[in-house]
């Protein structure tokens, strides 16, 4: 069964929609800087939650950032879709911050009136800004968020065509969202793998990630979907797998063997050899284990005939749970303009692998089939493949 | 900050902090011996704990380890754990 | 599918007692979980830095293998509502009363909601397979419908779980707030699913569903079971969780008084308590004969309410296929 991309939204440090997105991408214009709230380099949307709910017309309401920015991209996803009585849809969500950043903000309330408590406890919960974000589209039904800390937002969409490959849905909005919180500058930081510069992936002098925002939605469909709906493809999710380093908690092996696995299952369930991907869009974080492990990873599966391969994390930061689903959608772009995406801050390769990324958008590119990798906490790899629609 | 009046009460109080910090389970100061290692033989820490005593150095001695270079050097037993405290500690008075 | 071993920790006792369901008496307000010795399932070395829900995770998981005699599952998948929230909450409360200074990073190592599936993973060294879903209330719902598409996919041997740590504070302020008692519980039930062939096991799983955000239950109760080819009538039991005496009303009406049990009793409340149903529902569907019901039971039904715009329905029975 063909699982059909018919619709792509993304906001994050370098646009606030997907077009923005590209225009950033092609210029090479890096949406990271220095946060004058957290005095560290990052990659922050350019919108308060203020601005959000205005631009969306919601209510004036207490949202969770990561609801918020899930939803900019999840409508934009959606478009001029809509409910259809004989086109079973859903909502696959992911995150890895849930309503962390109400948690933070009541933090001292909760601690001394305890009316708020309850309010902040349920608002961690995942599914709840989840729930928000369907209410938001009007879906019903099958709503589902994962968490997989850094690969989470692949992860969904992977189970999202999954639900439509098994034959419990014929449509699904899949994707991720995180904003920066407090949470997870202190927790980076505490293991030492903050770059207090804007961060090189795959450079032999990389230092760190930085950490970056946003949300990125896509829409699966069916066949069947289509038929009734009406929409254009613009691209087709050919492969997908999950498999575990089994390493580390938070560190990858020095072979990369979850990446590995993920990656050539991933090629197998595409039914395409390795000689048949023409762009790879890494996970590429800029820290030294991620980038080492991953090339070792990427040299297993390609041996020398590497494709054309670039992290886009120098632009956005490393988005954490909507990481996965924001450079789906680049991957997605990247076919629509038949154009290698480029790798920013790089000038030498890594001395164990000599690999060099992609450093300029290269357009009129022979592009039909994009491999994207994500890598969470607990060994989490994750490798999705999209191909150009016939 | 905590100040030990001799090498040996600092020596004693690190392994009681070290078990307490990171959690170690019926082990007591005096099963700690100055010269073993601490990583991969001997306590057989990680390199979690390795960040655990990072902050624990920092929280109970005021003394920084910059970079993991460092580190290596200094966390390999409680005798180097010591030495680097009182090391650091005289720069600073 | 089959589900060939099934583990599950609670506030009662069921941990490793096959039968227990024979067994269990209501739920006292304020018990304390029956927690293993965890000291032979993980060394001390891993288990000094595991909250309450990472050692339930690993101790229900190697009990599974045992009971199936495997040695690694072919996949891992985990549905939780709260993730590690006592390792959350220690970072957050680090974070505002440190002053900026550095801060022991290994809650915030284990703070991710994927703890529970990473830590089973690196236990066991396994590289398969490995989600995690949080839904609230229908955590584990998603989790064993994801379990239910491996098997479709030719994948053999899926270890499902659903587990939750005590959340205290959260149930305190929901009795504030709805003026209810809420007997605040935990736990962690987790099964192995295997593919039709597997004749070892007694009790299949038919089918599972979830729906969120819905108005109303009935419909879609009766048609879940119409589209299993089944009717009211050949449920033999009803495990419910719910809160509203409304919706109550309109079950027994339905399916009559005799069949329907609240689990909640039996269980207490957490969000993914539904998991303690479905090891409940299996352990009595594997006995000949139950004390509380005069006929075999062969058909149980539990049925998720928990939160009242979400509901979880997964369908079980003990006859061959």
């Amino acid at each position: 069964m063909k699982i059909l991309i018919t619709g792509i939204g993304a906001v994050s440090a370098i646009g606030l929609d997907a077009k923005e997105n590209l225009r950033s991408l092609k210029s090479g214009n890096t949406g990271i800087r220095k946060s004058p709230a957290f005095d560290l380099m990052m990659g922050e949307v350019n919108l308060t939650n203020e601005q959000i709910v205005q631009r969306l017309d919601l209510p004036n309401k207490d949202y969770s950032r990561t609801t918020l920015l899930a939803l900019l991209a999840a409508k934009e996803a959606w478009g001029s879709q809509k409910p259809h009585p004989r086109v079973r849809t859903g909502l696959v969500s992911s995150t890895s911050v849930g309503g962390l950043d109400l948690m933070e903000k009541y933090y001292f309330e909760s601690l001394n009136d305890k009316s708020s408590n309850a309010f902040t406890l349920m608002t961690h919960d995942n599914g709840r800004t989840t729930e928000w974000i369907a209410g938001g589209l009007g879906i019903s039904g099958t709503i589902d968020t994962i968490s997989t800390a850094c690969s989470s937002g692949a992860n969904a969409i992977m189970h999202g065509a999954r639900l439509i490959a098994g034959n419990k849905l014929d449509r699904v909005i899949v994707g991720g969202c995180d904003p920066i919180v407090q949470f997870d500058i202190r927790g980076f930081s505490s293991l030492n793998i903050y770059d207090p510069e804007i961060c090189k992936p795959f450079d032999d002098a990389r230092n760190g990630l930085n950490l970056g925002e946003g949300a990125g939605f896509l829409i699966l469909e069916n066949e069947h979907s289509i038929s009734l709906t009406g929409t254009s493809p613009i691209g087709l999710l050919a492969g997908w797998n999950n498999s575990t380093d089994a390493f580390h908690q938070t560190a990858s092996s020095t072979d990369g063997k979850g990446a590995y696995l993920a990656m050539s299952n991933a090629l197998a369930k595409a039914e395409l050899t390795p000689g048949m991907i023409d762009y790879i869009n890494a996970h590429g974080t800029g820290t030294g284990n991620n980038d080492l492990s991953e090339s070792m990873a990427l040299k297993s599966v390609f041996g020398d005939s590497m494709p054309a391969f670039s992290s886009t994390k120098g632009f956005t930061g490393h988005t954490l749970a909507a990481a996965g689903a924001i450079e789906a959608v680049y991957c997605v772009m990247s076919i629509q303009s038949q154009a290698f995406l480029p790798n920013l801050n790089f000038s030498v390769p890594m001395k164990e692998t000599r690999l060099t990324p992609e450093t300029v958008f290269r357009p009129d590119m022979h592009v039909r089939h994009v491999l994207s990798n994500s890598f969470g906490f607990g060994g989490n790899c994750t490798c999705l493949i999209f191909s150009k629609v016939n | 900050m905590i100040q030990p009046t001799n090498i040996v009460e600092l020596k004693y109080m690190l392994k009681s902090q070290i078990i307490e910090e990171l959690n170690l389970e019926g082990i007591k100061p005096e099963d700690i011996q100055d010269e073993a290692p601490l990583f991969v033989e001997g306590l057989g820490l990680d390199s979690i704990d390795a960040l655990e005593l990072v902050v624990l150095m920092e929280k109970y001695y005021g003394v920084r380890i910059p970079d993991e270079i460092v580190g290596r050097k200094v966390l390999q037993s409680i005798n180097t754990m010591a030495e680097y405290i009182q090391e650091e500690t005289a720069k600073t008075k | 599918m089959r589900i060939t071993a099934s583990s599950t920790i609670s506030h009662q006792p069921t941990f490793r007692r096959k039968g227990f369901s024979t067994e269990l008496s209501e739920l006292k307000q304020y018990s304390d979980l029956i927690a293993p010795d965890y000291t032979p399932i993980i060394p001390a070395m891993d288990r000094r830095r595991m909250s309450e829900v990472l050692k339930m995770g690993i101790a229900c998981s190697m009990d599974c293998l045992e009971q199936a005699a495997l040695t690694q599952p072919g996949a891992i998948i985990i549905g939780t509502s709260m993730g590690c929230g006592t390792h959350t909450r220690t970072f957050l409360d680090k974070i505002f009363s440190s002053n900026g200074r550095l801060i022991s990073p290994t809650s915030f190592i284990f703070s991710t909601h994927n703890s529970i599936a990473g830590q089973i993973s690196l236990h066991l060294k396994n590289h398969s397979y490995n989600i995690t879903h949080t839904q609230n209330s229908l955590s584990f719902e998603h989790a064993l419908l994801d379990g239910s598409l491996c098997i479709q996919d030719g994948l053999r041997n899926v270890l499902v779980g659903g587990a939750d740590e005590l959340e205290q504070a959260l149930f305190d302020m929901n009795t504030r707030l709805n003026h209810k008692e809420l007997l605040s519980a935990c736990g962690a039930s987790f099964f192995i699913l295997s593919g039709e062939d597997d004749a070892t096991a007694s009790v299949n799983l038919v089918d599972v569903e979830s729906h969120g955000l819905i108005d109303g239950i009935s419909d879609r109760i009766i048609e879940f079971l119409k589209s299993n080819n089944r009717s009211v009538e050949d449920i033999d039991l009803l495990l419910y969780s719910n809160s509203d005496q409304k919706t109550v009303d309109e079950l027994r009406r339905i399916f009559g008084q005799q069949r329907l049990f609240d689990y909640q009793k039996l269980s207490g409340t957490w969000f993914t308590n539904s998991a303690f149903a479905m090891g409940y529902a299996v352990d009595m569907l594997s006995q000949t004969s139950h004390p509380l019901y005069e006929t075999n039971l062969t058909t149980v039904l539990v049925c998720n309410n928990l939160v009242p715009e979400n509901l979880g329905l997964i369908l079980l029975d003990n006859m061959n296929p």
